[in-house]
């Protein structure tokens, strides 16, 4: 789906990105981190065909960022960090520009108008000023007039900023869905805890370049990684979870272990079941929430 | 429609600003009438407040169009929708202006009955062409300018603004100037004396005509600027052939109006072909200076441009030349024309050895715009032009003062004795500054340094 090939970026004074290369597989949610000033920004905006790369090429659905930009430009979404909105025109009419700006008939924008303000909980604001609405309204009509034309590729720069816990849930509900129903997104931030509900691959920016290479996958949806606590050492709790078939044991000491497994629910019952029976005093199991901090720290530590 | 058409219209041409738009033009026309003065009257109320909204405030509105979408962030979301350059041009152009035609075609309904009345049909059509083409090259000037100043991608100030509308202004003055010769009463700055043909390559033209069709030829030109413009903006690559062609264009039509140049000293001596390159060489340097100050100068582009040329992608190294290296080469190229055309055919050669000098400087001058350009921002586009104004200016004045009057060839042209020291000294001068900001230009940057990570999780 998309694919960078050494893209180098400069400005005056600084090299941003120094011949990064990466590949997105198509309807995934690729998380984007970074310490500030990595160059998430910049990749996103040569990835948008916003910005010309001084080396390198981007290349989205097999077509060129730098020979096809308008052609990138009708299959993208796109919300940038800062963004602004007409603060005059109501929720309907920012709406019905940004469809029909994307080609929508005049017939249809209407619908694709509802649809999108339905996706993001704005369906009942249609007639508000977008000037006068809070933070994460605000936040919402952006992504609504991003994904008003159906993008096959979102790219959203620190979407949850400024977010409160609910907004926040909201939006990784909202992203899966866009997912679930076909699109690819890349997802930028610098707060690993926002990404960790709904991104399954993470590509790690550090002073430009990719850290370690390439894309580092960090959830596999069909078989998320879960962590099992036992109340009394057992030397032998490895054995007993090597040997099991369908569990790929990750780590693993006589307390602790991190594996994954399916996510089918009477899979992962008689899994319980099977530990108790063979006299493991289980004191908690459940699926792995920090799949996504533990993948980054291990690849920044990585040599 | 077209939606950033229609966009603007939602803004700008509400029914409560339509209504007090057309309540205050009666009321400024019922003010004109009633005082009942011969030197004011309706007819010329409506001149004056076309004046005003379509040329002084739409220059404003045209110059925001795009750099007021930079400043609220909404530029990025346009560039990434499927319009099309010339949708995306005379949406902005004409939709942002909007509220200033349908004030400004109010008033022309009034001037136009006015001018009908008293002058008759074919004058009032010709007012018709002429306030339109007025209100057009405006805007359009003004809005191009705003666009190329655009690609520096900086907060644009509202000095930044003013300097685009005064483009557009300066823009309409000189329209208004030219039009005057052939109407003298829509000038309202000086005493002109009109005249009913024009004299230009020697031709004897009707001066109605020529001038209507010289402001539809540049009206073309101005929206073929902003159309092409706009394609950088919307990522899309230009080649350098239409800029060329404007140059040629441009060229030969200034040319053509050497029997219009003031037969005093400055040009004593000079035959047609020398007066003719010399204004050609005169255009195209302003045209430098003028694109050499708006444009972005940026140094990783120039860079880039190294990096081309010397792996021999000629192709795209002449598709990303900006229009002031071209209008500079253009310069150089009919300035040594010229050098060497009064060379052969004058026996006074003083003449050429300014012009000489004049094209060193020239070089010197761009190559300050580049060196200054280090700084973000426009500030080193004004720290250039303070430079400039310290050579051109402060330092022959303290020069003189100090008694060193034959020194001011060290800032601009000057008969010398002898007479190749002042193009020497030019372009030894210009030559440093160039190598100076070559070498500037193609300093590298190191490699991104890798930081230490700190998420926040």
């Amino acid at each position: 789906m998309i694919e960078v090939s050494n893209l180098v970026y400069e400005y005056p004074t600084q090299r941003a990105l120094d011949g990064v290369s990466l590949r997105v597989a198509p309807q995934t949610i690729t998380a984007l981190v970074g310490p500030n000033g990595a160059g998430k920004t910049t990749l996103l905006r040569c990835l948008a065909a916003l910005e010309t790369p001084y080396d390198g090429q981007v290349t989205i659905e097999g077509l060129n960022t730098a020979a096809s930009p308008r052609e990138i430009h009708a299959l993208l979404g796109y919300l940038p960090d800062f963004y602004g909105l007409y603060d005059e025109l109501s929720v309907r009419r920012s709406l019905v520009h940004a469809a029909r700006a994307h080609g929508i008939a005049p017939g249809a924008a209407g619908a694709a108008c509802e649809k999108a303000a339905s996706r993001v909980g704005l369906a009942d604001r249609m007639e508000t000023p977008a000037g006068q609405l809070s933070r994460g309204l605000r936040q919402r009509l952006a992504i609504a007039q991003s994904i008003v034309h159906e993008p096959k590729v979102l790219l959203l720069d620190e979407p949850a900023a400024g977010l409160d816990p609910q907004a926040r849930r909201d939006l990784s509900a909202l992203l899966v869905a866009l997912k679930d129903g076909g699109m690819t997104l890349v997802v930028s931030s610098h707060i690993l805890a926002e990404l960790e509900d709904y991104c399954s691959e993470m590509i790690i920016i550090e002073g430009g370049r990719i850290a370690g290479g390439k894309a580092v996958k960090v959830r596999d949806i069909e078989r998320p990684r879960y962590l099992l606590e036992i109340a009394t050492a057992r030397s032998d709790l490895k054995d007993f979870l090597t040997a099991r078939a369908g569990l790929d044991v990750i780590e693993v000491d006589q307390h602790h272990a991190l594996f994954t497994f399916t996510r089918n629910p009477s899979a992962r019952a008689k899994l319980i079941r099977d530990l108790i029976a063979a006299g493991f005093e289980v004191s908690s199991f459940g699926e792995s929430t920090k799949a996504l901090e533990d993948a980054y720290f291990a690849q920044v530590a990585a040599p | 429609m077209n939606p950033e058409f229609q966009r603007n219209l939602w803004l700008e041409l509400t029914p409560r600003r339509m209504v007090l738009m057309i309540v205050l033009l009666a009321l400024a026309f019922l003010a004109v009438a009633l005082a009942g003065g011969t030197d004011f009257t309706v007819g010329g109320a409506a001149q004056w407040l076309f004046y005003l909204i379509v040329v002084l405030w739409g220059t404003r509105n045209a110059a925001t169009a795009v750099v007021g979408e930079i400043r609220d962030r909404t530029w990025d979301m346009q560039r990434l929708s499927s319009l099309t350059p010339g949708e995306m041009t005379w949406g902005k152009l004409f939709g942002s202006t909007s509220f200033n035609w349908f004030g400004g075609a109010i008033c022309l309904a009034v001037l136009t009955f006015d001018t009908l009345t008293h002058k008759g049909v074919v004058a009032a059509l010709a007012d018709i062409v002429y306030y339109l083409a007025i209100g057009v090259i405006a805007q359009a000037a003004s809005f191009l300018a705003s666009l190329i100043a655009a690609r520096r991608r900086q907060a644009h100030s509202r000095l930044d603004v003013f300097i685009y509308q005064v483009v557009g202004i300066a823009a309409a003055i000189a329209v208004n100037s030219v039009w005057s010769i052939a109407d003298p009463a829509t000038m309202h700055l000086a005493h002109v004396v009109g005249a009913d043909v024009i004299a230009w390559w020697g031709m004897k033209l009707d001066a109605r005509l020529f001038l209507l069709a010289s402001l539809a030829v540049f009206a073309g030109w101005l929206l073929a600027g902003c159309y092409r413009e706009m394609r950088l903006e919307l990522q899309m690559r230009n080649g350098p052939s239409v800029w060329l062609a404007f140059l040629v264009f441009i060229g030969v039509y200034a040319a053509g109006f050497d029997a219009w140049l003031p037969k005093d000293k400055s040009v004593e001596g000079l035959d047609a072909v020398s007066l003719r390159l010399g204004l050609a060489v005169s255009v195209y340097a302003s045209l430098t200076y003028l694109m050499v100050f708006l444009e972005p100068k940026d140094r990783v582009h120039y860079r880039w441009l190294g990096s081309q040329l010397s792996s021999a992608r000629l192709g795209a190294f002449f598709g990303g030349l900006q229009a002031w290296m071209m209008a500079y080469v253009a310069t150089l190229l009919c300035g040594a024309g010229l050098v060497a055309w009064i060379q052969l055919h004058h026996a006074d050669t003083t003449h050429a050895m300014e012009i000489a000098a004049g094209l060193g400087f020239l070089t010197r001058d761009v190559s300050i715009f580049v060196l200054m350009r280090g700084v973000p921002g426009r500030r080193g586009d004004f720290a250039a032009l303070g430079t400039l104004f310290a050579l051109y200016v402060l330092a022959p004045v303290i020069v003189k003062g100090l008694g060193g009057e034959s020194l001011s060839m060290l800032f601009y042209p000057q008969p010398t004795q002898p007479l190749w020291l002042g193009p020497l000294v030019a372009w030894a001068e210009g030559l440093t500054l160039a190598v100076l900001a070559l070498s500037r230009a193609s300093i590298r940057n190191s490699p991104a340094g890798r930081s230490q990570p700190s998420p926040a999780s």
